[in-house]
């Protein structure tokens, strides 16, 4: 037995300890919750026991998260998971990162949120709590079953994040195990580079939220269907319902500008699996949520209200099957490999067959007795956006299942070679429809609506929106037909709810959250049509040295080289890189634009520093920078940069010296110049030399010419005293270039010069991409307005409750 | 007929749309020797860099010109040419998966994905990057 120096094993054993309490807690609050689930508000003795399970349950979630927390914090490198996700190198605001980087993690970010919002429906959901609490207490029990690392019959559940790291799988017989002194050489293995990014802070516990949020909609449908009582569930899930559409909305969205400012692809969505599977869930939830609203108002679509809510979560647990199970594969650029798939599955069967057997149990019946919406009724057109939607999400979701579907049919498809042509060809034709139904029906009443004075209504927008389509299609020459479409539809989306809002509510932000909701959405599509669609790539391959003349019909030109001190055109700025500078662990490429005045003059406008993160583990990951106009953002990105010689290089040392023979008058190329020899100089002020009276110097006038036309001089100096010859070299330190004038052969008349270059001078390149994306601010203010309009109506919806 | 009745058949018909779509977007996954017989078609194919063959990079000469030798699953070795900016890091992944097409006995590649390994991983979690050509078509 060995003695293991400094190792806190407390802490893990109480983390262990609150791991097994959690899951049993939950499991046991969701047996009494069961017992109490008969729709009355009666505080029993079973709903009273539930209780103190589920908030003991929630205690435990709360003390293991904090003790996973406090390791990471004291960088407790005895434990697998510190180890595996932290370094203690890294800054302090990305440890939560750390935390949800791995799958044990994310799981415990999941169940923290349904702890929160489960012990407020406790208190506010009254003769629902039985039931939906036992949903609820039940979701804790599998998502407490991931965390358990037990093996019974050899079968893995769970995975412990207290597992030492000396215990893991993959450490076993390594000599540090052996070592009991090993904690005073470990390391941690650091943080994925890519995720050590503010918005990773951010974006992952807002997406779990919204992840938590759609199981309490599925809670009520569960509740509603299972207990028969099919109406009354909406008016209490409605508001979270909406709730959950502005969180997820915002986390997927703030994915989106993660991407956006911290990966090169260039672009703020790329129809990434994981971005995907994400998205899906919201879009059903959108659906679900408005087919409530028509509910509210009557008996209709009540099938399709079930089944989308109950499909939204039974969609989030799919999505974690896909990001967490490794399924995707090498299709993803951020997936996890090592999660469990067999009990996600498991997860997700258990709540796919319990909601589908009771849809069509006790929901079939509600398909039968169908009566037809009147065409020009608002929840006609709500229903058929829904249905748009629910297109929309299956067509994503098919394209995204792809290795899900190689796995089940053992076919070998590959995902499309390109993403974003292949779903935008679905998805934009979708976008429009759904940017159409939104401005059509929010002029729509309920039940029926006189054709004509709908039109009358409607007009104004319509004329408007027509207006602004044609001005942007002139100003920007956009010449694709489903994107002039969106432009348009888009457009609409924003008017008629803008004309809605001032006209019909009066301006009352109260009462109009739902139009500002609208507004932000119709403001998103218009974004991400005049960035993504329009934007233009500047950094083309026009003026190069060197260029390669032969014909190579199918390169691509959308990088340029630059080296340091060259300025290349990148209309309409010049672009010069300026400087390489290293700090810690980042190696900045500071770039200068510059734009010519009227007087040919350059004057720089702004610069711009992308960045390459140096990481030895992880493999070195360059990150973009970006400039921000009000109208338009200027990014740019390393595509390629030499980092093998890179502590050599950036002492700029001056290579081996050329030793060349040369007559006045003879010129040759250096790396970044024309030199002449020009005349020799025979006026040296010896004195300011330190020269003695009587020594021979004789120095030659070089003048060197770079490729943008400036001239520099330099006079290197040979001197003679007795017998000894010696020279006094000079620099030409904006060229980085040193001439030494060492010998005269009389004869000839020929000088030996040795000329001595930077390293930089050869070696300092970069291959950068830039690209303006117009009026992409329009995408992020509505992203802004579309979440606080969604919060505005949820905020009006609980007021009306409690008031009524 | 109904309303909810067309509405039915045309969700339906969109349904089978997004299948159709989905199978002939796909690419396919093969070997180089499966590709080469279906020149001109996209491929997708899985391997490994050649580290003992040049990895050829001459941004002096043309910064979007990289090509490299690959051996897939199957032990087919073939040169890869791609036109675009050489990955960083290249040399360090593990696995390499192309997308693109056989013309003339070589694969054009037009995106290549790499999974590097980590260090102390045993390769099992390794971190992925993907590299597009945007080919000029």
């Amino acid at each position: 037995m060995i003695e293991y120096v400094g190792e806190n094993l407390l802490a893990g054993q109480v983390g262990e300890f609150l791991i097994a309490l959690s899951f049993v807690t939950s499991l046991l609050a969701s047996v009494f919750y069961f017992k109490a689930s008969d729709l009355s508000t009666k505080l029993d003795s079973w709903k009273k026991l539930a209780r103190v399970f589920f908030h003991l349950h929630s205690a435990a979630l709360l003390g293991l998260i904090g003790i996973l927390f406090y390791l990471i914090y004291s960088h407790s490198f005895e434990y697998y998971y510190v180890w595996r996700h932290s370094s203690s190198a890294l800054p302090m605001q990305y440890i939560f990162s750390c935390f949800w980087e791995g799958q044990e993690g994310s799981t415990m970010l999941w169940a923290f949120w349904n702890v929160v919002l489960g012990n407020i429906l406790i208190y506010t959901t009254k003769k629902w709590e039985g039931s939906v609490m036992m949903v609820f207490a039940s979701v804790q029990a599998f998502l407490g079953a991931m965390l358990l690392g037990i093996f019974p019959f050899d079968i893995q559940i769970g995975s412990n994040p207290f597992t030492l790291l000396r215990e893991h799988a993959d450490m076993i017989n390594l000599p540090f195990t052996a070592n009991p002194n090993y904690l005073e050489f470990v390391e941690g293995n650091g943080l994925n580079p890519l995720l050590q990014n503010y918005w990773m802070v951010i974006h992952p516990p807002t997406v779990f939220f919204g992840f938590a949020t759609t199981l309490i909609p599925f809670a009520f449908a569960i509740s509603a269907l299972w207990k028969k009582e099919f109406h009354a569930w909406i008016k209490p899930a409605l508001p979270w319902s909406y709730f959950g559409i502005a969180i997820l909305g915002l986390g997927v969205l703030m994915g989106g500008a993660w991407a956006y400012e911290a990966l090169s692809f260039g672009g703020f969505w790329a129809w990434d699996p994981v971005e995907n599977s994400s998205l899906v869930p919201w879009l059903i939830l959108v659906a679900a949520a408005h087919l409530m609203l028509i509910n509210r108002q009557k008996m209709r679509s009540m099938f399709s209200t079930f089944a989308l809510t109950l499909f939204t979560f039974l969609l989030v647990i799919y999505s974690t099957y896909l990001t967490k199970s490794g399924v995707l594969g090498e299709t993803s650029v951020h997936s996890f490999a090592d999660g469990l798939p067999g009990q996600l599955i498991i997860f997700l069967v258990f709540y796919l067959v319990l909601a589908l057997v009771l849809l069509f149990k006790n929901g079939f019946h509600f398909l039968k007795r169908s009566e037809e919406d009147a065409f020009w009724s608002r929840e006609f057109w709500i229903f058929l956006g829904s249905l748009v939607l629910v297109i929309s999400a299956f067509q994503i979701t098919l394209s995204t299942s792809i290795p899900v579907i190689n796995l089940i049919f053992d076919s070998q498809m590959a995902p499309p070679a390109d993403p974003i042509a292949h779903y935008n060809s679905w998805q934009l034709p979708l976008a429009v429809l759904i940017c159409l139904f939104i401005g059509v029906s929010q002029f729509l009443k309920y039940k029926k609506t006189e054709p004509k004075k709908f039109f009358k209504q409607i007009l104004p927008s319509v004329a408007v929106s027509i207006l602004f389509t044609a001005l942007f299609i002139y100003l920007l020459q956009i010449d694709e037909l489903f994107l002039n479409l969106l432009l348009f539809a888009s457009l609409f989306t924003v008017f008629s709810n803008l004309d809605y809002f001032v006209r019909m509510l009066n301006g009352s932000v109260k009462k109009g959250g739902s139009a500002l909701a609208h507004i932000g959405f119709g403001m998103v599509m218009l974004g991400s049509l005049l960035s993504a669609g329009n934007q233009e790539i500047i950094s083309k391959n026009r003026s190069q040295i060197n260029i390669n003349f032969e014909d190579s019909g199918d390169a691509n030109n959308e990088n340029v080289m630059l080296i340091k001190g060259d300025t290349v055109l990148m209309d309409p700025y010049y672009v010069t890189y300026n400087e390489r500078k290293i700090e810690d662990k980042f190696v900045y490429y500071h770039m200068d634009y510059l734009k010519v005045n009227e007087n040919g003059q350059y004057v720089k406008q702004f610069s711009l520093s992308p960045y390459i993160q140096l990481n030895q583990q992880m493999g070195n990951v360059p990150e973009p920078s970006t400039k921000h106009f009000w109208d338009q953002d200027i990014f740019t990105h390393i595509t390629f940069a030499d980092l093998e010689n890179l502590d050599s290089m950036s002492q700029e040392q001056y290579r081996e010296a050329d030793t060349l023979k040369l007559q006045i008058g003879d010129s040759l190329f250096t790396s970044n110049s024309i030199i002449q020899l020009t005349n020799f100089e025979r006026n040296i002020d010896k004195e300011s030399l330190n020269l003695k009276e009587d020594d021979i110097a004789l120095g030659v006038n070089i003048s060197a010419k770079t490729l943008e036309g400036q001239n520099y001089q330099a006079t290197p100096i040979m001197v003679i005293r007795g017998n000894r010859v010696f020279s006094i070299e000079d620099e030409i330190e904006e060229l980085g270039i040193r001439f030494s004038f060492s010998g005269i052969d009389p004869d000839v008349e020929k000088l030996t010069i040795l000329i001595e270059e930077k390293n930089k001078n050869a070696g300092d390149f970069v291959i950068m991409q830039a690209i303006v994306f117009p009026y992409i601010n329009v995408l992020w203010i509505g992203i802004i307005i579309m979440t606080l309009g969604t919060l505005v109506a949820v905020w009006n919806r609980f007021r009306l409750k409690t008031n009524s | 007929m109904k309303k909810s009745h067309i509405i039915a058949i045309l969700m339906i018909a969109v349904a089978i749309g997004a299948i159709i779509s989905m199978v002939s977007d796909a690419a396919t996954y093969a070997d180089f020797s499966m590709a080469e017989k279906m020149e001109g078609k996209e491929m997708q194919v899985v391997g490994q860099l050649n580290k003992e063959k040049e990895i050829a990079y001459n941004p002096d000469e043309d910064i979007n010109s990289f090509s490299f030798f690959m051996v897939d699953n199957n032990g087919n070795e073939r040169k890869v040419v791609f036109n675009g900016t050489k990955p960083q890091d290249f040399e360090r992944s593990e696995q390499v998966v192309v997308t693109g097409t056989v013309k003339e006995g070589q694969f054009v590649a037009d995106k290549i994905l790499m999974k590097c390994p980590s260090k102390y991983n045993d390769g099992q979690a390794g971190e992925l990057t993907e590299i597009t050509a945007e080919s000029n078509s």
